[in-house]
């Protein structure tokens, strides 16, 4: 076995890389004693380096000579012919980078990812060819040749062997899309072949989900055109039996865990249309009953039998021992301004406790419903022992607030100072604090709120809101005055259910009324300052809160507050809404019912207690333009009861995704009456309950400022005193 | 040269008839106007234009350091990084794999809690500690490689006091034993022994409350932790009432000053 | 109103405990019933697994209505010498200590945040929501 001594190793060629460097990497010292076989791992080490073009050595006696060609380095990168795809987009899909060293395999599969790249924009016949243009000093200009080759639009999309849905209805499910009149817009009306599988699934979801559990999509033929210059694309599909649902059992193979604990939250029952979707729900109520039963490592199994003779799927939801996992730790990170406390009380599920996957992305949605994270990533990741799992939390913080100081000069009533600071997360805690003041000469608002999510480190909500308001309103004859003070507390009382208490201190004044003002107005007036306390309730509750996604939520809101002091009244206020999505979860339909009651058993409502019906409970309507009204004086009085039914949907109106622009539609249909009290020479037009309604379509487009809308309403059945409104622009505000 | 000149200078080719020691020198003039974004820029064209020359080197090493004198973390970085791979035996080595580990180490403060930042400082702390030991710079990055680590140390003892107030002994207990093994030499870790006291009696495992307030006496006798533990351990610790704190204190405290213990 | 009840930590099943017996080493007890919860500090001392159950009723505290603790401790030599059980009776109520390390590390300072919002404007304020 043949072994050299070097007492000298010299380096030739090299001219940017040092000499250290290669001998660091050849990893050779003077006078080792080195086998032939070392020798040759020492130089493949120096050509692994990725720095050279060619290297190699040769023994002259006790020296060991390394002849070196360095690869040149890039001095500049461009790309040539591109126009579908711009260049700093082809940028970053190249690795080899400019002043770095020039390599020709690199170059290779840098071309071949803009290939990719321009196959999944539809040009499936682009071709890109890598080549340099020597400079000096060993260095190189790389650029990439770029031919797109033609737009390859896809002209009719056709299916073969559907009988239970027709073509039309079938196309609006799949992501391509026809080339319509849109077609230098639209860019889903190219050919694709990742698209093409994307709809295979969305074809099968779209059946399955409707009961035909065989549905296979057999093949899809591409074909061009008779010009070819554009594509045919033929689904063949199997459609198959459409199944309902047999009989529908539970087993339990755990000893602790038997099925009758878990029988009537079944929502899957016979004769149903087979559908996978509420299978995963009715899975998810089973897991979240076995973690109320404090059973751990349960997995649910829903086992499909078919019964072709019958077309009836029998199905056994199996309870199965689950993975014996344990959560060791839950390190959150990304969280510059947030305490790492307020992501983590997110948690239902401490360190230590037993690993279940369900609650952890419920933890997850919490997070992400929090508001502060523009991205909030949770995955999980092996601990220090195999049955020990590490959960990572990623976030991305936002801005969470916002702040506005101005002057506004007015023309009739000089400077009015406005300064807003709203913020959701307040130095990092979660607490959100809300400031106000303008002190224009017409309106003078004062207003701050805050609030504490976690009072004493509970899942308790402790608020404080304080208000001063002074209006000389455009819509009436009257200045009023109020101020409030409410402090109030609320929190969970069951999964689903929270109840808020709150105390309020309200001081209301009406003053200096215009003499042509109505004379109702005037006698209310004429009671000045009031003083009021109230204690009231509220009690929500959210089907979404139990962390099963379903397609259907329904939500509630009941709330009573009792006046005492100098009038005693019992104000009530209710709303329900339900809400769903249909056509393959794109379209959203709502249903909102909302009403409010104001009874006084000792006293009388004033202008400033009773109702105003404002854009958000009914549209169309200017401030004060229904409801009872004064006949001579004109002036709107406010009503002591309310009822509305809003009827709403919402609809992408086929625009990319990145517009944020989508349609909606809506009907309102309600009124406000009952001004509860007779003044002498004053008749009250429309005392009584006479429903308006309101039809009208809506643009939402989501602004860097916040999710705006734009409504545009017709009247349709209304009085001829009411002041009606076209066009208003709010805040659109989600259920 | 003013602002607008070296805008002009910054156009493709405008460099191509300059020496690279002559670009050097308007590199320097940038850096000491304090524009240090067009210094940066200077020092990387000698790289472009002359890669082979010395002064490409000490380009290099300039422009990482003019992008963090602008907290331009990133792109210092990527610059020292360049510097470490190509000429990892030249003297100012030491010198690019600390700017390295300080492009980490000065987020740390306005990052305030996020742990994966000073994760990766103590890395290239530690590289500039075992691989440049008598650098100048060996000094300085072990004194920041203890802050960022007393900074780790003090992100599990937030997590284990957050469940240790909310009653999750065994979680707590995990979390303050990280501390007291793998951060000793941190300020921490008299508090964690505490702490771990603390959560031993609460389960009302005295004994290993006391094998652990033993620790503490023995290492940290004099810290204010230990008279804590001693009297928790002797009885005579804080009665409820003797706390004094209704609720309308503990609202102060915990709202209004963010402390949660 | 129904107090919401929840579960924290693990005990092994009985089945589990029954297939422990004296002088089983650290590992084979980790591999009947797994990765204790909680370690002695120098981590040779004994293995402690507990479960405990937390119900909250409405705005109040959530209080421990349920703890069982199991003690495994072993020999000098590393095997198992016996098991014990405890209880929520046998724990104590501990006040914490507020003396807290000081952090190099400030939060997050009202003005820095207050600036940091500045010119930012929300929809909802610049709309004024009409009521």
């Amino acid at each position: 076995q043949q072994s050299f001594v070097f007492n000298t190793i010299t380096v030739q060629g090299n001219q940017r890389i040092e000499t250290g460097t290669i001998l660091t990497q050849l990893g050779i010292q003077r006078g080792q004693a080195v086998s032939a076989a070392d020798l040759n791992d020492a130089i493949q080490a120096v050509r692994a380096s990725g720095l050279f073009e060619n290297v190699d050595a040769d023994l002259q006696g006790g020296t060991l000579v390394l002849r070196v060609q360095e690869y040149p380095t890039i001095n500049r990168i461009s790309f040539e012919g591109n126009s579908r795809i711009s260049a700093e987009q082809l940028a970053t899909l190249v690795s080899s980078t400019e002043r770095r060293v020039f390599n020709p395999t690199q170059a290779t599969e840098d071309a071949n990812r803009i290939i990719q790249a321009y196959a999944n924009e539809g040009r499936i016949n682009a071709s890109v060819t890598p080549s340099f243009i020597n400079r000096t000093d060993n260095r190189v200009d790389l650029v990439f040749e770029i031919v797109e080759g033609a737009v390859t639009e896809i002209e009719r999309i056709s299916f073969v062997g559907n009988s239970a849905f027709g073509d039309g209805r079938l196309r609006r499910v799949l992501d391509t899309k026809e080339a319509g009149l849109l077609r230098a817009i639209v860019g889903r009306d190219t050919y694709s072949p990742d698209r093409i599988n994307v709809d295979r699934r969305l074809l099968t979801d779209f059946y399955q989900s409707r009961g035909y559990a065989d549905f296979r999509v057999q093949n899809v033929d591409v074909a061009l055109t008779a010009a070819r210059d554009a594509y045919v694309v033929t689904f063949n599909v199997e459609e198959g039996p459409r199944y309902r649902m047999g009989n529908v059992t539970l087993s339990s193979t755990l000893p602790e865990a038997d099925g009758a604990a878990f029988g009537n939250i079944l929502r899957v029952s016979q004769g149903d249309v087979y559908s996978p979707t509420s299978i995963d729900a009715d899975v998810q109520r089973i897991e979240n009953q076995a973690l109320r039963l404090g059973l751990n490592f349960v997995r649910v199994n829903p086992i499909i039998t078919r019964d072709p003779a019958s077309l009836r799927l029998n199905l056994e939801y199996r309870l199965e021992r689950g993975e014996r996992l344990f959560i060791e730790r839950i390190d959150i990170e990304g969280n510059t301004t947030t305490l790492d406390r307020v992501v983590r009380s997110q948690f239902r599920t401490v360190e230590g406790d037993p690993f279940n996957p369900r609650a952890i992305r419920e933890s997850a949605a919490r997070i992400r419903a929090l508001g502060f994270f523009s991205d909030a990533q949770v995955n999980t990741r092996q601990g220090s022992a195999p049955d020990q799992v590490v959960i990572d939390v990623d976030v991305v913080e936002q801005p969470t607030g916002s702040a506005s100081f101005g002057v506004n000069f007015g023309s009739d009533d000089g400077a009015a100072l406005v300064a807003s600071y709203q913020e959701q997360n307040f130095l990092g805690r979660g607490q959100s604090l809300g400031l106000t003041l303008s002190t224009g000469e017409t309106n003078q608002v004062l207003s701050f709120s805050f609030a504490e999510p976690m009072l004493f480190g509970r899942d308790l909500r402790g608020g404080i809101d304080l208000s001063y308001r002074r209006t000389e309103s455009d819509y009436a004859l009257y200045n009023t005055s109020n101020f409030r003070f409410s402090p109030s507390l609320q929190f969970p009382i069951s999964e689903r259910g929270r109840i808020g208490v709150n105390y309020a201190l309200t001081y209301t004044d009406i003053f200096n009324v215009d003499d042509d003002a109505s004379e109702l107005i005037k006698e209310e007036a004429a009671l000045g300052e009031q003083w009021s306390n109230s204690v009231g309730y509220s009690y929500t509750w959210d089907s979404r809160r139990n962390g099963v996604d379903e397609r259907t939520s329904f939500g509630f809101r009941f709330s009573q507050d009792f006046g005492f002091g100098d009038t005693t009244y019992i104000r009530s206020a209710a709303l329900a809404t339900a809400q769903t999505r249909v056509f393959s979860d794109e379209v959203l339909l709502r249903a909102t019912l909302e009403g409010g009651y104001l009874h006084y058993s000792d006293g009388e409502s004033r202008v400033t207690d009773r109702y105003f019906m404002g854009s958000r409970v009914m549209r169309g309507f200017r401030s004060g333009g229904i409801g009872p009204r004064d006949e001579n004086s004109d002036d709107p009085l406010g009503g002591n009861a309310f009822a509305v039914l809003r009827l709403e949907a919402e609809f992408p109106l086929g625009l990319p995704e990145e517009y944020g622009i989508s349609g909606g539609a809506f009907l309102d249909y309600g009124s406000l009456w009952d001004v509860g009290k007779q003044v002498d020479g004053v008749t009250i037009i429309s005392d009584d309950a006479i429903a308006r309604a309101v039809a009208g379509v809506s643009l939402f487009w989501t602004t860097p400022l916040g999710p705006l809308r734009f409504n545009f309403s017709t009247p349709i059945t209304v009085e001829d005193y009411d002041n009606t409104r076209g066009f208003e622009l709010t805040v659109s505000t989600a259920f | 040269c003013s602002s607008n000149e070296s805008s002009v200078l910054r156009q493709p080719g405008a460099l191509d008839a300059y020496s690279a020691e002559q670009v050097f020198d308007l590199g320097e003039q940038q850096l000491n106007e304090n524009r240090l974004d067009d210094a940066a820029f200077f020092f990387g064209e000698i790289e472009r234009l002359y890669p082979y020359s010395s002064w490409a080197r000490r380009g290099l090493i300039m422009q990482a350091f003019a992008y963090h004198r602008a907290r331009d973390y990133e792109n210092s970085r990527s610059a020292a990084q360049r510097y470490v791979d190509f000429y990892p035996t030249d003297e100012d080595a030491a010198y690019a794999q600390y700017l390295l580990a300080l492009s980490y180490y000065d987020q740390i403060d306005d990052i305030g809690r996020d742990q994966g930042v000073t994760f990766r400082a103590l890395q290239e702390l530690r590289r500039v500690i075992e691989l440049y030991p008598d650098s100048e710079y060996a000094t300085a990055a072990v004194q920041k490689f203890d802050l960022a680590f007393d900074h780790l140390a003090g992100k599990e003892m937030e997590v284990g006091r957050y469940y240790l107030s909310r009653g999750n002994f065994t979680a707590a207990i995990s979390r303050f034993r990280v501390v007291v093994e793998d951060f000793q030499t941190t300020t921490y870790t008299p508090e964690a022994l505490m702490r771990l006291v603390e959560a031993y009696m609460a389960l009302g495992l005295t004994d290993e409350a006391r094998s652990a307030a033993a620790i503490l006496g023995h290492n940290y006798q004099s810290t204010p932790f230990y008279a804590d533990a001693y009297a928790l351990l002797t009885g005579r610790g804080l009665s409820p009432e003797a706390s004094g704190d209704n609720w309308l204190v503990a609202i102060y405290r915990q709202v209004v000053r963010g402390e949660w213990m | 109103c129904t107090p919401v009840q929840r579960n924290h930590g693990y005990i092994p099943t009985e089945d589990m405990i029954a297939g422990l017996n004296v002088g089983d080493s650290r590992a084979s007890v980790i591999s009947a019933i797994g990765e204790p919860a909680a370690q002695s500090v120098q981590g040779q001392g004994a293995f402690y697994y507990v479960q405990s159950r937390f119900e909250t009723f409405g705005a109040f505290a959530p209080r421990e209505i349920d703890r069982q603790v199991l003690a495994v401790t072993f020999t000098p030599a590393g095997t198992l010498q016996n098991i014990a059980r405890y209880g929520l009776q046998d724990g104590n109520v501990v006040i914490l200590s507020r003396r807290v390390t000081d952090e190099q590390v400030g939060d997050m300072t009202f003005i820095r945040q207050l600036l940091g919002n500045f010119g930012r404007v929300d929809a909802a304020s610049m709309l004024g929501t009409s009521e």
